[in-house]
């Protein structure tokens, strides 16, 4: 019992570092609060110019992208671990993790749950400007069913960033890879546009990713966007893409450790 | 069952039966070579630290010191040979190892920047997996002994390279390790400072805990070691 709660002191003391440090830097809450703002501004308008199959309002379209919108924040945070420990391999503040008995597996676990839960904060600020400012249409009766989709969403999401902080300390570089990716899984995830827009190959590669039955799952339960497959199905698949991912991000993660100090290369930075 | 090793608890276990008394800092046999086919940095380095033991390691600069140490700290591996703390090893009981070492490494790297004296002091406490209700109490006991009191809340971005090295030296010392393991301490430190270094590295040798420094041959200290050695060629040497 003394472990776990020696454990849970320690997740909470990586995760209140992030929060201080977060706090810091005072202008950052509005200046992200403003481009929220602008990005619903820019899709409200491109949203009036949207009359397609599928869409039957532009508003249709709105809350669709609107969703979307909020799932990209979320996606950016699961990526943004591997930018926080290349700066912490940087400033020797990583090393400090990895000679402690926390370890840099959990130390890095635990600096993904701040980006994570203001991601969180971040989605429900676009939502509520969306609807108290471009009249967004939330479905009120399922919107509660969203936090627990969402965190089952954030479980398979996760292992994509802690794939990429394998690699940061592998590699010693942040970015490798990681914008064309979210672009990437920002269009076969239907963030922006539906999937059935895309060609047929394409449309695989959106099959085999939790990102478009998660995206599809938050629709409905925020919009009542209609769905391709059942509710039941695209919860099936969100927790089997976390089933695995999760254990092979946790050994990949484990094995670059490893690596580094074999080689000597994790005082590299 | 706490999270920390009590000295008890090592005398435990020493007592059962066993081939070899587990020293607090054994290194056997220890290489590493930083490329392949050059001279190795280190050279099948043997090096034991007993309860008690003040050693000082000296050598020119880039001669394997901080190389040494790392592999001290469990923080890299070395090619061939093991290092273990009261027989434990870095690679197959890390969580166990990293409870009984500490290691304050060279520079001035490791601390974050935008957090206070007493929230890094914490953080340290944390990930040291200090028992809950003992954190509050450590961290302002690592305060009052460094004399960290008028700087426990101001940033450290905000704080000079000696009150930072005073900062270090105190998380080093804040989860009460068995061996601590210090690389160049004195960098920027005045002499008040140093004095206070001096005493926590008295306190923890009289626990029988143990001590392993490392700085530049030719750098003074007032503090009496059981041992100086030298580190040259690869080879642990008397001085």
């Amino acid at each position: 019992m003394n472990e776990l709660a020696a454990n849970a002191s320690a997740f909470y003391a990586v995760i209140r570092r992030d929060f201080q440090v977060f706090l810091s830097y005072r202008t950052r809450l509005v200046s992200q609060a403003l481009t929220t703002v602008f990005s619903l501004t820019l899709f409200y308008y491109v949203s009036r110019l949207v009359h397609v199959e599928g869409f039957t309002t532009p508003d249709r379209y709105f809350g669709f992208v609107v969703v979307g919108i909020a799932l990209v924040g979320v996606l950016y945070s699961c990526f943004s671990v591997s930018e926080t420990i290349r700066q912490e391999l940087v400033a020797g503040t990583f090393e400090r993790l990895l000679l402690s008995p926390f370890g840099g597996v959990r130390g890095a676990v635990a600096t993904a749950i701040f980006p994570l839960a203001y991601a969180f904060l971040m989605s429900s600020i676009t939502l509520t400007i969306g609807a108290l400012v471009f009249g967004l249409e939330l479905h009120w009766p399922t919107v509660p069913l969203a936090l627990p989709a969402l965190l089952l969403s954030l479980l398979a999401f996760l292992p994509f960033g802690l794939f990429f902080t394998a690699l940061t300390i592998a590699t010693k570089q942040a970015n490798v890879g990681s914008s064309w990716i979210i672009a990437l899984l920002s269009i076969v995830g239907g963030l922006y546009f539906p999937i059935a827009l895309l060609p047929a190959w394409a449309q695989l590669a959106a099959k085999v990713q939790p990102f478009t039955p998660a995206t599809e799952l938050l629709r409905h339960f925020l919009v009542d966007a209609p769905m391709e497959t059942s509710v039941g199905l695209a919860l099936v698949k969100v927790v089997g893409f976390a089933e695995i991912l999760v254990p092979l991000s946790l050994y990949a993660l484990h094995r670059a450790i490893r690596l580094g100090q074999r080689r000597g290369t994790i005082i590299e930075y | 069952m706490s999270g920390v090793l009590t000295r008890s608890d090592l005398e435990i276990s020493a007592a059962a039966p066993r081939r070899e008394e587990p020293m607090p800092l054994a290194l056997r046999g220890a290489s590493k070579a930083w490329d392949k086919g050059r001279v190795p940095v280190l050279d099948r380095v043997d090096l034991d630290l007993g309860a008690g033991a003040k050693v000082r390691i000296a050598g020119r600069n880039g001669v394997g010191k901080t190389t040494l140490m790392r592999i001290a700290a469990g923080l890299i591996d070395p090619d061939r040979g093991r290092v273990e703390v009261f027989g434990f090893s870095p690679i197959e009981r890390p969580e166990r190892y990293q409870r009984l070492v500490s290691f304050l490494p060279a520079g001035d790297r490791g601390l974050y920047a935008r957090l206070t004296v007493r929230r890094q002091l914490d953080f340290c406490a944390r990930i040291a997996m200090v028992p809950r209700r003992e954190v509050a109490a450590r961290v302002e006991e690592a305060i009052s002994i460094f004399d960290l009191g008028e700087l426990a809340d101001r940033r450290v971005d905000r704080m000079s390279m000696g009150q930072r090295q005073r900062l270090r030296i105190a998380m080093t010392f804040l989860p009460w390790p068995e061996v601590v393991l210090l690389d160049e301490p004195l960098t920027s430190l005045d002499g008040e400072g140093a004095a206070l270094l001096y005493g926590a590295i008295e306190r923890l040798l009289g626990e029988g805990g143990a001590m392993l420094w490392c700085s530049p041959a030719g750098e003074h200290t007032d503090f009496e070691f059981d041992r100086t050695l030298m580190l040259d060629q690869g080879k642990l040497v008397p001085a």
